[in-house]
């Protein structure tokens, strides 16, 4: 079953206007194929619209073989001329989604405008999406697991998602470097003798991630084998802390090198000792809360932001909330990687080391982002920093540090603290990007 | 025939370097090391080297670099010295366990505290124990010839280490003397192309994971971790009849023999003999010789591999004599002598003879062993055969 791009609803934004009926009346002549009802006595609303199903009803019922799932879109076709207008699909839709058009006398449903809906395109407040994130899983599905089935990392951690869709995006051709931490640990390298990769694989030290793969990348490069992506899928500590100075210098040299930083703000894997990437507040096992500590007392240092100093080929920040700007980024990020240093941070919660649900992670990446503590956005040289996800109307941090039980003893000044240098990282952040 | 020059230590080695063509050369400055490393860029800018230069951030870099090129299939070469041998110390505590056959120039140099930029052996000393190959030169002609021939073992499947090639800081690093340069194609024919390692490589035309974790308290890791540890000391043995191997052959190639392990001087009759390793030989030769001008019986033994250590040749040369004088440029904290003097002692109690051994420390921090000094090490060493024990070492420099 494939994966396609599709129109989501976001019923908290819909004001009820009904701009997308008028606008998908115009667009396909007779009535909306789309409605928006007043929901139950909770003044929202509710839409009816083809949801363009996997396993759709409809088709299975239509006795003339008038309705048929198309393979390239995922749009379910209607045949005029095979419709013997018995109705039945209207029977057997839960949602709605095919109904009478009374002017013409016969079903109507959304096609989506072939991929470029009208509605979607009216709607004033957002609650109509067009969402591409169709194509990430057809792609995804479509390339090679590289990594180790299976999982052992902890329950709800997103580090094995990033492991398993940056392998597949760079293939066989390719070199990787997970220096001790998490990554490792969750089996890359393998044990004993085992392998945990189809592609080559190794434990630099924690400290020379960057420079082992400058020599892998170069050497290649002399030989002729200039199409090998040379990839580090490194954490906060190897990067920020004792590697940095490899990092850096690799950087300055401008080595041609995909370096992923998969920042959980600490030393998770050794026992969530503090790094320098942990926020301000934190509760490490190096940062306890007592009567003379109260969780890390500086703010972390901003590697993507040093990385951008750097002047690297391309450098930018992602999450595992927002997959298809990851992805897109990822793309970007191998392509660079040919032309120079390639940096990728991506901001990925620790459930064990951060005291939160597993369930609750993605949850935690939205709100990071909603919030601004983390921002997404992009740099290269060409031209420089710009949002890829806007930081306006952002919600208060508070609403994302309550949710961390690392965060539970912080006080309305300390919270306040974190929401003063989240504003300032902004305020830079929207001065570079306006430059 | 290849040409003949006027150049000083820190030359010689970028010479040698040069004609061991290696493919990848990562640097990082050091005094008494520095100028090789300029060497190094002048051929590599001129074109008489083809090799790709990093010029990387540190010393701990400079090594990784060579990690990842050496497993891309590489031949790699850099150089260092005191603080940055230290620096590099973990990628180079990890070198051998690896088995990559990198060759480093060490320009000994004694290490800070207290600070000093001057050449004694004292970075060498500290890391004979890690695993990888160390031999010591005597002279300019020797750095030169010596690291193509270390190139030969490193590769050697049946050694696959990485070797240090270690020269003596300022009195061989800056000292000029008259070497001749062997000739490109007799070099290439004496080391033939590097192979890739296939033991340890990163490559996608051959999957493999390299370095995974080992060990542990059950299941395969104890034995597996064992047969890593154990596969090192079996290259390390292995290299003795292999560095002789390569000695011999570089010696039938450009009509140069230099003594692969050891080099027995005036021995045969010797009472007494000292124990020698780097430039310091040759002023010790210098006295040896006006000693026996004046009737003693005193003979010398001059190491040059230093790890894996010779025991057995060394035992086999004192074994004749009454008294061993051991001359070490480093110092062994814990045992309030010198490290070499340590290593002898070794290798004479595994054998049936029995003599009394002096250690002898000098040349610490650039200080200069002058045949004088020498002649008061025959004086002392004589004495001690003749019953006059010493319980301390004997400082070389200390009035100087």
């Amino acid at each position: 079953m494939g994966a396609f791009d599709t129109i989501a609803f976001h019923p908290e934004r819909c004001d009820g206007c009904g701009a997308c009926m008028t606008a998908c009346s115009t667009a396909k002549g007779g009535a909306s194929r789309l409605s928006i009802v007043p929901g139950a006595g909770d003044g929202r609303f509710e839409l009816a619209l083809c949801r363009q199903c996997g396993d759709p009803r409809c088709v299975m019922v239509c006795p003339a073989g008038a309705l048929f799932k198309e393979s390239d879109t995922g749009v379910i076709a209607w045949d005029e001329t095979r419709c013997i207008d018995c109705l039945l699909c209207t029977a057997g839709c839960a949602y709605a989604g095919i109904a009478l058009d009374d002017a013409s006398g016969r079903v109507s449903k959304c096609d989506t405008c072939d991929g470029d809906p009208a509605c979607v395109k009216v709607c004033p407040t957002g609650a109509l999406e067009w969402v591409t994130a169709g194509d990430i899983y057809r792609d995804y599905g479509e390339k090679e697991d590289l990594f180790v089935p299976g999982l052992s990392a902890c329950q709800g951690c997103n580090s094995e998602l990033i492991i398993r869709h940056a392998m597949r995006k760079i293939g066989r051709n390719a070199v990787v470097a997970t220096p001790p931490g998490c990554i490792p640990g969750m089996g890359s390298v393998g044990y004993n003798g085992k392998t945990g990769c189809k592609v080559p694989v190794f434990h630099p030290l924690l400290t020379n991630t960057a420079s082992m793969l400058a020599g892998i990348r170069r050497q290649y490069d002399r030989t002729g084998r200039k199409d090998m992506v040379v990839m580090a899928l490194a954490g906060d500590g190897g990067t920020s802390d004792c590697g940095f100075h490899a990092v850096s210098g690799a950087a300055e040299r401008n080595e041609k090198i995909l370096y992923v930083c998969v920042d959980n703000e600490g030393y998770m894997n050794t026992g969530m000792q503090r790094s320098s990437t942990t926020p301000f507040g934190s509760w490490t096992s190096t940062t306890p809360v007592g009567d003379h500590m109260r969780g890390k007392s500086q703010d972390a240092k901003d590697l993507p932001m040093v990385m951008v100093a750097h002047k690297c080929a391309y450098v930018a920040t992602a999450s595992t909330g927002y997959m298809d700007d990851l992805y897109a980024k990822l793309d970007k990020a191998i392509a660079a990687s040919f032309e120079g240093f390639s940096y990728l941070h991506i901001y990925s919660p620790c459930p064990t080391g951060w005291r939160i649900p597993s369930d609750k992670v993605i949850e935690a990446c939205r709100l990071s982002v909603e919030s601004n503590f983390v921002t997404l956005w992009e740099y290269t040289r060409e031209k420089g920093l710009h949002f890829t996800r806007s930081p306006d109307r952002p919600i208060p941090v508070q609403a994302y540090v309550e949710m961390l039980g690392k965060y539970r003893h912080l006080n309305a000044a300390e919270t306040a603290h974190i929401q003063a240098k989240v504003d300032e990282k902004v305020a830079l952040l929207r001065q570079l990007a306006a430059a | 025939m290849g040409k003949t020059v006027v150049i000083d230590g820190n030359e010689a080695a970028a010479w040698g370097a040069a004609l061991s063509r290696p493919d990848m050369v990562a640097v990082y400055p050091i005094t008494p090391q520095s100028s090789l490393v300029e060497y190094l860029a002048e051929f590599i800018a001129d074109g008489r080297m083809d090799a790709d230069l990093m010029d990387v951030e540190g010393e701990h870099s400079a090594l990784s670099v060579l990690h990842g090129a050496c497993l891309a299939g590489a031949r790699t070469y850099s150089a260092t010295s005191a603080q940055g041998l230290a620096y590099m110390f973990e990628p180079y505590f990890r070198t051998p366990g690896l088995r990559l056959p990198i060759v480093v120039s060490l320009v000994t140099r004694d290490g800070v505290s207290p600070t000093c930029v001057w050449g004694g052996q004292q970075d060498a000393m500290s890391v004979k124990d890690i695993g990888w190959i160390h031999m010591f030169c005597e002279n300019q002609q020797e750095i030169c010839d010596t690291i193509p021939i270390a190139y030969k073992v490193a590769e050697h499947p049946e050694v696959m280490l990485p070797v240090n090639v270690n020269h003596d800081g300022n009195y061989l690093s800056y000292g000029v003397a008259r070497v001749d340069l062997p000739d490109q194609e007799v070099v290439n024919a004496f080391l033939g192309e590097k192979d890739v390692n296939w033991h340890a490589c990163l490559d996608p035309e051959r999957p493999m994971a390299v370095d995974p974790l080992t060990g542990g308290a059950t299941g395969a890791g104890p034995s597996m971790f064992v047969r890593y540890r154990k596969g090192i000391c079996a290259g390390m043995q292995n290299a003795l009849s292999v560095i002789e191997e390569a000695h011999e052959e570089w010696g039938r190639r450009t009509g140069r023999h230099w003594a692969p392990l050891i080099e027995n001087y005036r021995m045969d009759d010797a009472e007494i003999a000292l124990v020698t390793i780097g430039s310091m030989t040759g002023a010790a030769k210098d006295a040896v010789d006006e000693a026996r001008e004046s009737g003693a019986r005193v003979g010398l033994v001059k190491i040059k591999t230093f790890r894996p250590f010779p025991a057995a040749r060394i035992a086999e040369a004192l074994a004749g004599v009454k008294a061993v004088g051991v001359v070490d440029r480093a110092v062994n904290f814990g045992w309030n002598s010198g490290p070499v003097f340590q290593e002898v002692l070794a290798a004479l109690y595994g054998s049936a003879a029995r003599m009394p051994v002096m250690s002898f420390i000098g040349g610490l921090a650039g200080a200069d062993i002058t045949v004088e000094h020498f002649a008061r090490v025959i004086e002392r060493t004589r004495r001690l055969a003749a019953g006059e024990f010493a319980t301390q070492p004997v400082w070389l420099n200390e009035n100087d």
